[in-house]
C-alpha cells in the first residue's frame, strides 16, 4: 500500500510541476546550441594541439635538437636534456583535454578509450608533421626577428634561438682541402674542420650551397666537426639564400 | 483511448511531448518509476532521499527531452540520466569511492559472452546479491543491477554508462569474484 502511494506520490507531483510551468522544457535550439558550443571548444582545442605540436617540432629543428638523434646514441642524452618540456607538457595536456570531450561522443566510449587516445595523437602528430612542412612557423619565425609580430614574437623568439652551443647550421660557401665554411644564418662564416674523427656520409658529397648541419665544439670562428649531415630546412640559412 | 494510449512505444509518447503534449510525460513517468526506484534502492542503498532523487530524474528528463532522439531507446536516455544523478550523489555525499580515471574502460578486454553469465549458478548468485551487493565499489554494483535487476543487455547498459562493451562483462566478472568472496567470508562466520 506504502509502495502504491509512493509510486502515485511522484507523478503526481511532476504532473502538478509542469502544469503550473515551476518546471520548463528547454528548447530544441538549446541543444543544438550546446552541441555546436562543444564542437567548436574541441576544434578550437584540436587545432591549438596541432599549431603548439608543429611549433614544438620547428623550435626542435631551429635549435638544432632535432638533429641530435641523428648523429647517434652519445646524442640521445643531450636530446632529451634539450627537449622543450614545458611545451610538451603543455600539448600532453591539450590531447588529455581533447580526450575528455571526445570521450562523450558514440564512437569514442563504444571502444576501450586507449584506442581515442591513440586516435587523437596519432591526428594531432600527423598534423603536426604537415604543418610543420609548410612555411607558416618559419615565416613567423622570421616576421618575429624583424620585430613584425607583436604578440607571439616573444614567444618564437624564446623557443627559436639556438640553445645547443655545440650545433651549427647554415649554408656552405665555399669549400677546401680539409674543411669548409658555413654561412650561418646571422651571417657568421664558420670554418668547419673535417678531421680524420668527422663522420660524414661520403655518398653525402658537399657542394658549395648545401645546406648542412654540424656538430662540433666551436673555438673562434672555426669549429671542429665531430659529424655533418646534409638537411633541407631553410630557416637556419641566411634570408637571401631562401627558398632557392 | 486508454488502450491505445498502452500500445503507443516510450518513443512515441517522448516525441509527443516534444511536440508539445506535455501532459503526456506522465505516462512515462508511470511506466518507470517503479523502475528508477528500483533501481535507486539498489544502487543507492545507504540514502534516505531516494524519491526526491527520483523524482530528480524525471524532472531532468522533462527539461531535456528536447535532446532525446526518438530513433533511439527511450529507457537507455532515461537510465543514462539516473546514473548521472545517482553518481552525483555519491560523488556529493563522498561515503564510497567514485574513481574519476578506470583503467578497466581504457584497455581492451575479452569478455566472456553474455549468456554464460547468466548460466552460473542462479541460486547461489541470487543470495550473493541479496547479502552482499551493498558492499562492492559503486563501478561493480551498478551493472550488476542492470543486468540482474533491470535485465538489461550488454549493449544497453554499455550505453547507459558510456563504456565499451567488453568492459561490462569485465566488471559484471569482477564484481561476482568480489561478492563470492565476501559472501564466503560471512558463511565461514556463520
Amino acid at each position: 500500500m506504502n509502495n502504491i502511494f509512493k509510486k502515485s506520490s511522484i507523478s503526481k507531483e511532476i504532473a502538478r510541476k509542469i502544469e503550473n510551468n515551476q518546471i520548463k522544457m528547454h528548447p530544441k535550439i538549446y541543444f543544438v546550441l550546446k552541441f555546436i558550443l562543444i564542437v567548436l571548444i574541441v576544434l578550437f582545442f584540436a587545432l591549438f594541439a596541432l599549431y603548439l605540436i608543429s611549433f614544438i617540432i620547428f623550435s626542435l629543428k631551429v635549435t638544432g635538437v632535432w638533429f641530435l638523434p641523428k648523429f647517434g646514441f652519445g646524442a640521445i642524452f643531450i636530446f632529451f636534456k634539450s627537449l622543450p618540456w614545458l611545451l610538451i607538457l603543455i600539448a600532453a595536456i591539450l590531447i588529455i583535454i581533447l580526450e575528455l570531450f571526445v570521450k562523450h561522443f558514440s564512437f569514442a566510449y563504444r571502444k576501450p578509450l586507449i584506442y581515442s587516445i591513440a586516435g587523437i595523437i596519432i591526428l594531432t602528430l600527423l598534423g603536426s608533421f604537415m604543418i610543420s612542412k609548410t612555411h607558416l612557423h618559419s615565416e613567423l619565425f622570421l616576421r618575429a626577428g624583424d620585430g613584425k609580430l607583436p604578440m607571439m614574437g616573444r614567444f618564437y623568439k624564446d623557443f627559436g634561438s639556438p640553445k645547443l652551443s655545440d650545433v651549427h647550421h647554415g649554408i656552405v660557401s665555399d669549400i677546401t682541402k680539409d674543411s669548409f665554411f658555413l654561412e650561418t644564418a646571422k651571417g657568421e662564416i664558420l670554418t668547419i674542420v673535417i678531421n680524420s674523427t668527422t663522420y660524414f656520409n661520403k655518398s653525402e658529397d658537399l657542394k658549395e650551397g648545401d645546406k648542412v648541419v654540424v656538430l662540433g665544439k666551436r673555438n673562434d670562428n672555426s669549429v671542429s666537426a665531430f659529424k655533418i649531415r646534409k638537411t633541407n630546412d631553410e630557416f637556419n640559412i641566411p634570408r637571401e639564400q631562401r627558398h632557392k | 483511448m486508454s488502450k491505445s494510449i498502452k500500445q503507443l512505444s516510450d518513443e512515441n509518447i517522448a516525441q509527443m511531448v516534444q511536440s508539445g503534449k506535455t501532459n503526456f510525460f506522465n505516462i512515462l513517468v508511470k511506466r518507470y518509476e517503479a523502475k528508477m526506484m528500483r533501481y535507486a534502492k539498489k544502487f543507492l542503498f545507504n540514502h534516505n532521499d531516494i524519491e526526491d532523487l527520483v523524482q530528480e530524474v524525471f524532472i531532468k528528463a522533462y527539461t531535456n527531452i528536447q535532446s532525446f532522439d526518438a530513433s533511439r531507446k527511450f529507457s537507455a536516455w532515461l537510465y543514462r540520466i539516473a546514473h548521472n544523478e545517482f553518481i552525483n550523489l555519491i560523488k556529493k555525499k563522498g561515503k564510497e569511492p567514485v574513481s574519476f580515471f578506470d583503467i578497466d574502460a581504457l584497455l581492451p578486454h575479452y569478455a566472456s559472452k553474455e549468456k554464460a553469465d547468466k548460466d552460473v549458478n542462479e541460486k547461489e548468485l541470487r543470495k550473493m546479491l541479496d547479502k552482499c551487493l551493498n558492499k562492492i565499489n559503486p563501478k561493480y554494483r551498478e551493472p550488476i543491477i542492470l543486468y540482474y535487476f533491470e535485465d538489461l543487455s550488454y549493449k544497453e547498459i554499455a550505453g547507459i554508462l558510456h563504456i565499451p562493451i567488453s568492459t561490462v562483462g569485465i566488471r559484471l566478472k569482477r564484481g561476482k569474484k568480489i561478492m563470492r568472496s565476501i559472501y564466503q567470508k560471512l558463511d565461514n562466520r556463520i
